[in-house]
């Protein structure tokens, strides 16, 4: 618990010293006017030169109390349309899943750093919803052409 | 003979004397605090108070020895006080209080501070951790204790000077998805999480609906069409096989069920290739060449039940859920039970789970358990025994006495090196190889949240002060107190709420009051943004009347001192541990042939020393 406290807000510290350019992370504010450190909305640019280019998707973080032998939850809206992420948003990525590769040391830098390389190199191995996840293998022009769509829905958010 | 002849030998007259004239608090009075109070009052101190927040049940009676029948239902610390009555020899004043040991009301941190020595009796994480922060926040000793079945430890704790509780990072319980639970597990928990939260419950529990059948979360999970059919066809058979439990008769229960979840459940599953790409391939159960085999079980006297810890076979298994099943669906029948609810302490519910839970496991070549060790697991809870509860607040008692070889009261030292040198943490565990080991304690560990690189104390304001001075007041009375630099701190209340920092001063204007998190007994912490100074703790608490010194008079070190500090200590003490390495750590095995306890020490040493020594 103390654990905790003490490391989000040394993420935030370290966010504000140095973070990638084009992201945006901030804790969200609680209803009694303080910033819940535990809550978090961020937002992802999609790299030049890819399909998801020219947009900033917005993803939510939720550190749980256990955090960091924990890994967070993140999120895209529900419904985002990309092969590893499920229905609800969650995003399969296995630096995020505490079986797999979650460390304590994983940063947040590096959690949305991971994502953004994510959107572009999606991993065939792990479907997590089938719309994108079939396109990609078997069609890749719809595949495409819906990628460039979500993109521009996302033009101007963050 | 006087009833203390044996305590002033054994502790000496001037530490006896201590012991009587001292007041300590022992909290919980569950399975070790029954033991505990027993020992301490046996030990002679002069004043126990004891908290506890639970009324006595049913269950506890096998082992709290203090608790009767007719206690059912009253307060456990009432109940505990009167009961050790009739052996307080030396006149012990017993204070219980009933109430849960976080409520800042009822137990601020002067309550705290009239005591020696803490002696915990807990059974959860969140209790144990508060304790240990108030210990740390007074300097206070305690003395930590828990136990797992079969296993325990005490853990004496001098605040600053040896490991706190948040020292060692505590292990905590991992959730599974339903689909892994549902279509592939591959570990016994996995198994055992599937037969008690689906299946005993889709069969015979209140409401149809488990959180392992839920809709929503499997289609957030799974895709695939197959395995979302198969699902939901798996469920709605149950459900039909629920519905008929009343009209069939036992042994036509059991096959079905047995042909449906054993059998054709996995054959279904079987067809869903994409499953099994990567996976080891399910074999289902064939019930047929196990049938004559169980009917002469059945017929047998057998009393395979019974043999907790031993791991059963898959016939012993399909004999015991054929038992446990045949048991449950008649107490339905019956009508005395509209439904049954899984108990792990009812053994019909208990066994049924054991047995689908192993036999699932065989089908998808997972290791099997026994019966004791699923029950743990199964149960969400650690099997308490008597013997280990008793050992360990034998420890605990006589471990704690060391302390009042010393006289730190008198003197109000909190210099403990002294006694961090002669105290041990002890750990037992008296299965399958039966010993007690000792360890000296070891310095806090450097990356400790709550007891490296913080200072704690004690913010005094009046309720007028809190409702009239700012946050912008806070922030700079901190700055000029503890010296900042430019005044670059950040303010977290709560568990994790953030107030202030140099990028977030939308509240500088706001009053304490108006802020949530500056009440009574609340905790705010207060972190150096340049990473210079230490972290600090305050403890809020509210005066009548207002003090000059608002906040604690405390000096927060440097972090790089205090890191440079450890280095040298740690260099010092490895030294020691060599020269010194016989006494150290001692092993206690129990010999095979005679049941005395035969004690080695380890690493081989030349000296041989008694329990009595290593342990006073
Ligand atoms: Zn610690």
């Amino acid at each position: 618990m103390s654990l905790c406290k003490t490391r989000l807000q040394e993420e935030r510290k370290q966010w504000r010293k140095d973070h990638p350019f084009g992201f945006f992370a901030k804790p969200c504010k609680a209803p009694d006017g303080s910033l819940d450190l535990t809550q978090w909305t961020a937002g992802i640019p999609g790299k030049a030169g890819t399909l998801w280019e020219d947009a900033v998707y917005p993803i939510t973080i939720s550190f749980p109390e256990e955090y960091p032998s924990k890994p967070p939850k993140v999120k895209f809206p529900a419904n985002f349309y990309h092969p590893n992420v499920y229905p609800s948003g969650t995003i399969c990525l296995s630096i995020l899943n505490e079986e797999q590769d979650w460390r304590p040391a994983i940063t947040l830098k590096q959690i949305v750093l991971g994502i953004q390389e994510l959107l572009d190199t999606p991993n065939p191995d792990s479907p997590a919803q089938e719309p994108a996840w079939k396109a990609f293998s078997k069609d890749r022009t719809m595949y495409d052409k819906k990628v460039k769509e979500q993109a521009k829905r996302y033009v101007n958010a963050g | 003979m006087a009833r203390d002849t044996y305590l002033k030998k054994v502790l000496g007259d001037e530490c006896f004397g201590r012991v009587q004239r001292t007041r300590v608090v022992m909290v919980g009075a569950g399975g070790i605090g029954c033991e505990l109070l027993k020992d301490l009052l046996l030990t002679g101190y002069g004043e126990i108070h004891i908290v506890d927040l639970d009324t006595v049940t049913l269950s506890n009676l096998n082992r709290q020895f203090l608790f009767r029948k007719k206690d059912i239902d009253k307060s456990k610390s009432l109940t505990i006080a009167k009961a050790v009555q009739s052996f307080n020899y030396f006149g012990a004043k017993l204070v219980p209080h009933h109430g849960n040991i976080m409520d800042t009301n009822q137990f601020p941190l002067t309550w705290w501070s009239q005591f020696s020595y803490v002696y915990n009796a807990l059974d959860n994480l969140e209790a144990r951790r508060y304790v240990n922060k108030m210990c740390l926040f007074l300097k206070k000793p305690l003395m930590e204790s828990g136990t797992t079945g079969f296993e325990g430890q005490i853990q004496p704790i001098y605040p600053y000077y040896s490991e706190c509780f948040d020292c060692q990072a505590k292990v905590t319980p991992k959730t599974f998805p339903v689909c892994t639970i549902r279509s592939t597990p591959s570990l016994p928990v996995h198994c055992i999480t599937w037969a008690k939260e689906f299946l005993f419950h889709q069969l015979f529990d209140e409401s149809e609906i488990s959180s392992m059948n839920n809709e929503e979360q499997i289609r957030n999970e799974t895709d695939d069409v197959q395995e979302k059919e198969n699902l939901a066809k798996e469920a709605n058979e149950l459900i039909d096989l629920r519905n008929q439990i009343k009209g069939l008769d036992g042994s036509a229960f059991i096959e079905s069920l047995v042909v449906k979840i054993f059998q054709a459940d996995i054959e279904r599953l079987l067809l869903i290739d994409t499953l099994w790409k990567s996976r080891r391939k399910p074999i289902p159960l064939n019930f047929n060449a196990l049938s004559t085999e169980l009917q002469q079980l059945l017929h047998a006297k057998n009393n395979i039940i019974s043999t907790d810890t031993k791991v059963w076979s898959v016939l012993e298994n399909l004999f015991v859920l054929y038992k446990s099943g045949v048991a449950l669906q008649s107490r339905l029948k019956s009508g005395k039970e509209s439904f049954v609810s899984f108990d792990k302490d009812d053994d019909d519910t208990l066994n049924f789970v054991v047995a689908a839970a192993n036999l699932r496991s065989s089908i998808f070549g997972i290791p099997l358990m026994s019966k004791f060790d699923i029950k743990e697991i199964a149960g969400n809870i650690i099997p308490a025994i008597a013997t280990t509860n008793a050992i360990i607040s034998g420890f605990s008692s006589l471990n704690g006495t060391k302390f009042f070889k010393h006289d730190y009261e008198q003197t109000g030292s909190v210099d403990f090196s002294p006694i961090v040198k002669e105290s041990s943490t002890v750990f037992i565990s008296i299965k399958p190889n039966k010993y007690i080991t000792a360890a000296s304690l070891v310095s806090p560990n450097e990356s400790c949240p709550s007891s490296s690189l913080l200072s704690r104390g004690i913010m005094n304001l009046t309720n007028q002060e809190l409702q009239e001075n700012t946050l912008r007041w806070l922030v700079d009375e901190l700055v000029k107190k503890y010296g900042y630099e430019d005044g670059d701190l950040s303010i977290i209340v709560g568990k994790s709420r953030l107030v202030y920092d140099v990028d977030f001063d939308d509240n500088i204007d706001s009053s304490l009051s108006e802020l949530s998190g500056f009440e009574d007994g609340d905790l705010v912490l207060i972190q150096d943004e340049n990473d210079e100074l230490e972290n600090l703790e305050l403890y809020i608490t509210v005066v009548n009347e207002p003090t000059t010194e608002k906040l604690p008079n405390i000096q927060l070190r440097e972090k790089k001192a205090i890191k440079e500090k450890n280095e040298d200590e740690q260099g010092d003490s490895t030294i020691e541990n060599n020269t010194n390495q016989d006494g150290t750590t001692m092993v206690i095995i129990e010999d095979e042939e005679d049941t005395d306890l035969v004690m080695i020490a380890e690493p081989a040493s030349k000296k041989r020393r008694i329990a009595g020594e290593e342990y006073m």
